[in-house]
C-alpha cells in the first residue's frame, strides 16, 4: 500500500507546474545568485575628500584611501558645505575633512596633545554600509599616520596588531552564508510545502475520500513527507557540489554528520507544518501562519545577524528556534569541520524541539476528527 | 432480501458548537436496500453520512454498519464501505485510469480483479482513461467517483448528494445505474434534496432540522398523510395562492409548478367550496381536483 502511495506522491509532484522546477532552480540560485546578494562585504563606498590642508601630505592620505581599494572618489577639493549637499542629496556616502595643519601635525611641530585635523563623516541611512565604511575610513587614517610618525622615529606609542582569521581564512561572505542559505531552502522545502501540501487536500476535499479507505494517516502523512526528504536531501547535496565547482569550497566536516542534522531539522519542521495545517481550513491561511513564522525564523536565528549581538529577550526567543542550531551546525560542520561531539549541543535541542512539536502535531491532529 | 440489519442508528447526536445538526436519530437499514435520507440543505444528512462513514464521531448514540460500531471497528468498517462525498473527491491531477488504480490499489485490490463489479459504468468512461480527472465533465467526474467507491466491492455504498447539480438525464441515467448495483446485493444508502427521487428508493427517511420526521417505504409514507389535499390548476396562480392561504382550514398552500396544492383539515373546504371562493373572487378557469399526497406533500404536512 505505501508503495502505491508513494508512487501516487511522487506523480503529483512531478505533475506540479512549479515544484520539479523550483527544487532545480533553487541550488543554482543559493549557490550562485544569493551569496552576491546578501553579503555584507561594503565595497564602493563613494568618498568626497575636502582638502583644506594641501600639503604632500594630504594628497598621500588621499591617495592611500584610494588604492585601498573599499572607496571610490567621487569628488575632490570641494568646500565642506559642497560636500555636505552632496551628502544630503545622497550621491556620496562619506566625508573625509582633512585640516589645514595636518602635514604640520604629521611633522611633529603642533603640541601632541591637540587632536587629529582630520574629520570622518558618514551617511548612516543604511547603518550596516554607514558604520563598516567609517571603520574603514578610520583604518585608514590611522594606518597611514602610524606609517609616518613610525618613519619618522616619532613617538610609537601603538602596538599594530596582526589578526589571523581561523576557519574562514579570507573572511569570505559567501563561504558564510552558503551553509545558512541551505538551512533556509531545506526549511521551505520540508516545513512548509507540505503543509501547504496536506491542506490543499482538506481544501479539495480528497482527504475525506481518503480517510474513509484503510489507509492509515500515518502512513498518509508519511508518504506525504518522503518526497520532500527525497528533495532536500537532492537540494543539500547539490548545494555543496555546486559550491565546490564554483567557488572550490569543500565541507571541512563530515556528510553524514550533515545528513544526520539534515534529518532532524525535517523532522522538526515537517511536524511544525503539520501542526501548521491542523490549524487551518485552506491553503491561503495556512500561507499567512507559514509567512508569519518563516520572518521570525530567519530573522532570530543567526543566519543575518549575530544571536551575540541580540539583547537578552531576543536571544531567549532564538532557543526556541530550530533554524539557529541547524544554522549554528550547519556553519559549524562546513567552515570547521565540527564532528557530533561539538555539535551535540545543537542536536539534542533540535532533537527536543522535533518531539516537542510531533507531540503537539499528533495531539491536535486527532483533535480535529 | 434477507432482511437482515445493514446499518443500525441508535439515539445519535451531534452539535457544532451551539448548532444542533442531529438530534437522536434512529434508524435502520436493511441489507441490499436502497435507502434514500430526504431533506432540505442543513437537515443534517451529510453529519449522519461523516458519522456512519467513520469521519466524524457522534456526541452521544450508537451506530453500527454491518454490525460493527462505527467508533470501535472504524478499521473494518472502512474496509467494507464505499463512500461518494458530495463534491468531487477525486485526484483532479491524476487520469482517471491512476485514480481507479489508485484506490483500488489502497484497499489492497485491482481493477482487474473487481472489473465485473464497475465494467458496466466504466465503460462509459473508459475512453477517458489517460485524461486528467479535472478535465472530465461533471458527469463523468460522477461516474468515476462511483467507480471509485465500488472498485474494492464494498457491502455498503454511501453516497452523499450524488444527484446534486446533475441535470435530469444524467439523474435518470444514475439512479438506473444505482438500481443495477443493487441488483448485487450491495446496500445503498443514498441522501438527496430531491423528493421526487423518494419514490425511486425502496425505504426513505425524511430529516429536517437535525430530526427524523418519518420513515417507511415511500407508499407507507404517503399513507401516513392524514388531511385531504387537492390540486388546484389555473391560469393566475399567484392569485389562487394568495386568497387560498389565508381561508380558515386550509394548512397549506403551495405551488407544484403549474399547479397548486392545497392541504386542507378535517373541517376545512371541499373542492366546491374551493371553486366557489375562487370564482366569487373572480379568478374563472379553475380546475380542484382531490389527490393523493406525493412524498413533497408529506414532507411539507411535516414540516
Amino acid at each position: 500500500m505505501w508503495k502505491y502511495l508513494l508512487k501516487k506522491e511522487f506523480k503529483q509532484f512531478l505533475r506540479d507546474p512549479g515544484m520539479p522546477r523550483m527544487t532545480l532552480m533553487f541550488p543554482f540560485l543559493i549557490i550562485l545568485v544569493f551569496p552576491f546578494a546578501a553579503s555584507m562585504e561594503v565595497k564602493n563606498i563613494k568618498l568626497a575628500i575636502v582638502d583644506n590642508d594641501n600639503s604632500l601630505q594630504s594628497t598621500l592620505l588621499t591617495e592611500k584611501c584610494a588604492s585601498s581599494g573599499y572607496f571610490e572618489i567621487c569628488s575632490n577639493g570641494n568646500s565642506p558645505s559642497q560636500a555636505q549637499a552632496m551628502m544630503d542629496k545622497g550621491t556620496i556616502d562619506a566625508i573625509l575633512t582633512i585640516d589645514a595643519g595636518f602635514a604640520k601635525f604629521l611633522e611633529g611641530s603642533a603640541p601632541s596633545s591637540d587632536d587629529l585635523p582630520v574629520g570622518i563623516k558618514v551617511n548612516t541611512v543604511n547603518g550596516t554600509r554607514g558604520s563598516i565604511g567609517s571603520q574603514y575610513l578610520n583604518a585608514c587614517v590611522s594606518s597611514y599616520v602610524m606609517g609616518i610618525k613610525s618613519a619618522t622615529g616619532t613617538s610609537v606609542g601603538q602596538i599594530e596588531i596582526k589578526e589571523t582569521n581561523l576557519y574562514n581564512q579570507f573572511q569570505d561572505y559567501k563561504l558564510f552564508m552558503i551553509p545558512a542559505l541551505i538551512v533556509i531552502a531545506i526549511t521551505m522545502m520540508c516545513g512548509f510545502l507540505p503543509a501547504l501540501n496536506i491542506v490543499s487536500e482538506k481544501e479539495k476535499g480528497t482527504i475525506e475520500q481518503i480517510n474513509v479507505t484503510p489507509v492509515s494517516k500515518f502512513a498518509f502523512i508519511a508518504c506525504k513527507m518522503i518526497p520532500y526528504v527525497v528533495v532536500a536531501y537532492f537540494m543539500v547535496f547539490s548545494c555543496m557540489l555546486l559550491a565546490r565547482i564554483a567557488f572550490g569550497y569543500g565541507c571541512a566536516g563530515s556528510l553524514l554528520d550533515i545528513s544526520i542534522f539534515t534529518l532532524a531539522h525535517i523532522i522538526v519542521m515537517a511536524s511544525f507544518g503539520l501542526l501548521v495545517s491542523n490549524y487551518s481550513e485552506n491553503a491561503q491561511q495556512a500561507m499567512f501562519i507559514i509567512w508569519f513564522f518563516s520572518m521570525i525564523f530567519m530573522l532570530m536565528s543567526g543566519i543575518f545577524t549575530p544571536i551575540d549581538s541580540m539583547p537578552d529577550w531576543a536571544k531567549i526567543i532564538t532557543y526556541a528556534n530550530p533554524l539557529r542550531y541547524f544554522a549554528d551546525a550547519m556553519r559549524g560542520i562546513i567552515l570547521k569541520g565540527s564532528t557530533l561531539a561539538d555539535t551535540w549541543f545543537d542536536l539534542t535541542c533540535l532533537l527536543g524541539l522535533g518531539g516537542l512539536t510531533t507531540l503537539w502535531a499528533v495531539l491536535s491532529y486527532h483533535k480535529t476528527n | 432480501m434477507s432482511g437482515n440489519i445493514a446499518i443500525k442508528v441508535e439515539g445519535i447526536s451531534k452539535s457544532y458548537k451551539a448548532t444542533k445538526a442531529l438530534e437522536n436519530i434512529n434508524l435502520e437499514i436493511k441489507e441490499g436496500e436502497i435507502f434514500g435520507l430526504i431533506g432540505p440543505d442543513g437537515a443534517g444528512k451529510t453529519s449522519l453520512f461523516r458519522i456512519l462513514t467513520t469521519l466524524s464521531i457522534a456526541d452521544s448514540g450508537k451506530a453500527s454498519v454491518n454490525g460493527r460500531d462505527v467508533v470501535d471497528n472504524y478499521e473494518d468498517i472502512r474496509r467494507t464501505i464505499g463512500y461518494m462525498p458530495g463534491h468531487f473527491a477525486l485526484y483532479q491531477d491524476l487520469s482517471v485510469e491512476e485514480n481507479l488504480n489508485f484506490y483500488a490499489t489502497v484497499f489492497g485490490t485491482t481493477v482487474e480483479e473487481n472489473y465485473d463489479t464497475i465494467k458496466e459504468i466504466y465503460s462509459q468512461i473508459e475512453m477517458f482513461k489517460t485524461r486528467r480527472a479535472g478535465a472530465l465533465s461533471g458527469g463523468m467526474k460522477q461516474k468515476l467517483a462511483l467507480c471509485c467507491a465500488l472498485v474494492h466491492k464494498p457491502d455498503v455504498l454511501f453516497l452523499d448528494e450524488p444527484t446534486t447539480g446533475v441535470d435530469a438525464v444524467s439523474r435518470k441515467e444514475f439512479w438506473a445505474m444505482l438500481s443495477r448495483i443493487k441488483k448485487s446485493g450491495v446496500t445503498i444508502m443514498v441522501s438527496t434534496p430531491y423528493m421526487d427521487e423518494a419514490s425511486l428508493c425502496d425505504r426513505i427517511a425524511l430529516i429536517l432540522n437535525g430530526k427524523i420526521i418519518d420513515q417507511g417505504t415511500p407508499e407507507e409514507i404517503r399513507s401516513h398523510y392524514r388531511n385531504r389535499l387537492y390540486s388546484v390548476k389555473g391560469n393566475n396562480m399567484f392569485q389562487i395562492l394568495q386568497i387560498l392561504s389565508p381561508l380558515s382550514g386550509i394548512l397549506s398552500c403551495s405551488s407544484f409548478g403549474c399547479e397548486c396544492h392545497v392541504a386542507v383539515d378535517d373541517n376545512g373546504p371541499d373542492e366546491k367550496s374551493l371553486l366557489a371562493t375562487l370564482e366569487s373572487k373572480g379568478v374563472t378557469g379553475c380546475t380542484v381536483e382531490r389527490i393523493n399526497a406525493s412524498i413533497e406533500d408529506c414532507f411539507i404536512g411535516l414540516s
